[in-house]
């Protein structure tokens, strides 16, 4: 398992745009400014260590990105993936709903890997994919659905 | 990044000039109509010549002049509009015809007796016979003589307008030939640039020969035939904005496609992109159209090859047809810098796109752009630059173009359905 400290030097090497705005031994949230296509969001990135024996929120199973700004704009009557694309769906405001990056199913990530070189980048896919369902009313990044989730933790 | 590491049209290309490049292909002509249109110029020309033609022998040769002989023709943006073939029949009168009776000749020789190829289709103009067909192509055909053989092809063109008195019937000066000449000469094939193009606007036929089941062979496109420069290019999606903004003035003469490409030739710079050619020709306009308005008169635009062929003889009529473009290209100018600013979105450029250049050419481009960078993300090939933009792989992209990008690995992105709690 990557400790916290690797993954803040890890972030600050490579993503030059994000800051670390909290930092414990066990967790870390930055902020930062992404691209996707052209234009910047800012987005939050938020990860802990799993405690042990507890049931952990969902931060601490793997990162967690959520789009500050621009507001993500849901479409109600889009072609595919409405009204948002690949998300946990957070009843109490979708737009602040958590980008889904990977299927947990698939051991496509672990506290092994750097946040840095995996949920940065594939965030970034997503923001890409994001405005071109926007544009066109599909999704052409690929993914799959599992089972359903409740409201965010 | 380093400007010149940047691939024409490439993944590290801005998004604007891939959308303005993705649209300008997409009203070019398509190939089938492209060898339509040479099928037809040669028909027509080989019609006028027939042994019992009035101008059996009087024709010393056709050739085309207007954005045929620049290649800059673009579809109509109605699918029933169609679009125009300019021809130069270049006649042997000597001298012994009034300009009524030279229009009314090649409208004789042209429309043919009854039951003939193109009888019925044929309508005397002011200055030309046009021949229209039933798919909505038009062949300009303008007669005109040579003035002078030692100085090629600077020509008398006939002006007669049907019902007006014959002392208003003139004859002009023109060399468009020369003009076609110098306008080539002066916009050459950047051969990065023409590449690039010419990978995109092939793609594009052959997935429209696709997708209309077509099994004939694809013709020579035009932009595969001789190339294109970005100037070229720009100047079709200038000449295409045009059309869009006067397509509801009734009545309004169009801003004459001559002078856009006169700007065009006299403003092309080898290895320029096509965002900033466009914004260089709409600035030049923009600026002569200004002064003249300054200055209470209209533009007096000429061809560079031939001082009496006078581009703007008749637009703008007025003052205020004038200041009408000067607005037109004010706003295109702005939306021209919205579509390469950074600070908007995929679906705030299509909206723009749309507006620019029509709803058909825009939304198809950018539904390609969506799906090609979306296929990227899906298979994992395309490199992420330290801002975090996407950057597809494209097959042939040299590594330099993106040296600081990364390649992380390959996910699959997940979630729940909406109202699945």
């Amino acid at each position: 398992m990557k400790t916290i400290a690797e993954q803040v030097r890890a972030m600050r090497r490579r993503w030059r745009t994000f800051d670390l705005a909290e930092q414990k031994d066990d967790s870390a949230v930055w902020f930062g400014g992404l691209v996707g296509i052209e234009r910047q969001y800012r987005v939050s990135v938020e990860y802990g260590h799993p405690a042990p024996g507890r049931d952990n929120a969902r931060w601490r199973l793997f990162p967690l990105v959520r789009v500050l700004s621009p507001q993500l704009e849901p479409r109600f009557d889009a072609l595919e993936e409405a009204p948002l694309p690949h998300v946990y769906f957070d009843y109490k405001d979708i737009t602040l709903s958590p980008l889904c990056l990977f299927d947990p199913n698939a051991n496509e990530w672990s506290h092994d890997d750097l946040i840095a070189e995996t949920t940065i980048p594939w965030a970034a896919d997503w923001l890409a994919c994001y405005e071109g369902w926007l544009a066109t009313g599909r999704w052409h990044g690929g993914g799959r659905h599992g089972q359903p989730h409740h409201a965010s933790q | 990044m380093n400007k010149l590491l940047i691939e024409p049209l490439g993944p590290g290309a801005p998004v604007g000039e891939i959308l303005l490049a993705e649209t300008a292909v997409r009203i070019e002509l398509p190939p089938s109509l492209h060898q339509l249109a040479v099928d037809r110029y040669a028909a027509v020309s080989k019609h006028a010549e027939r042994p019992d033609s009035p101008l059996h022998d009087k024709v010393t040769w056709f050739y085309p002049q207007g954005s045929m002989a620049i290649r800059s023709t673009i579809k109509s943006h109605r699918r029933d509009d169609g679009f125009d073939i300019d021809i130069v029949a270049e006649l042997l009168l000597h001298g012994a015809l009034t300009p009524a009776q030279v229009l009314d000749l090649l409208f004789e020789a042209i429309n043919g007796p009854p039951g003939s190829m193109y009888h019925g289709m044929v309508e005397r103009q002011t200055r030309c016979i046009t021949v229209r067909y039933a798919d909505g192509m038009h062949l300009d055909i303008t007669p005109s003589e040579l003035l002078d053989a030692h100085d090629p092809r600077r020509s008398h063109i006939f002006h007669a307008k049907p019902g007006e008195p014959a002392t208003h019937h003139r004859y002009l000066t023109m060399n468009s030939w020369a003009f076609c000449d110098w306008f080539n000469a002066n916009t050459p094939v950047d051969l990065l640039f023409e590449q690039a193009y010419r990978k995109r606007a092939l793609a594009f036929d052959q997935m429209r020969v696709l997708a209309e089941a077509e099994v004939k062979p694809v013709p020579g496109h035009s932009s595969t035939e001789a190339g294109k420069s970005a100037s070229v290019v720009a100047l079709q999606l200038l000449k295409r904005n045009r059309n869009m903004r006067y397509a509801s003035r009734k009545g309004q003469r169009l801003p004459p496609s001559v002078m856009m490409a006169c700007f065009s030739g006299h403003t092309s710079v080898p290895g320029s992109s096509i965002s900033d050619a466009l914004d260089t020709i709409a600035a030049v306009i923009l600026e002569a159209l200004e002064r003249a308005d300054r200055s209470n008169t209209l533009i007096d635009l000429r061809n560079p090859k031939c001082n009496n062929d006078r581009f703007t003889d008749r637009w703008p009529e007025n003052a205020q047809a004038q200041r009408i473009y000067i607005d037109d290209l004010k706003l295109f100018r702005r939306q021209l810098a919205a579509i390469m600013s950074d600070q908007l979105t995929l679906p705030q450029k299509r909206d723009l796109l749309v507006v620019m250049f029509g709803e058909g050419p825009a939304q198809s481009a950018v539904n390609d752009y969506a799906a090609t960078l979306g296929q990227a993300v899906a298979t994992g090939s395309r490199k992420i630059a330290p801002s975090g933009k996407v950057l597809p792989i494209a097959a042939a992209a040299p590594a330099i173009i993106t040296p600081s990008a990364a390649q992380p690995r390959s996910h699959t992105f997940y979630g729940s359905p909406w109202g699945s709690w």
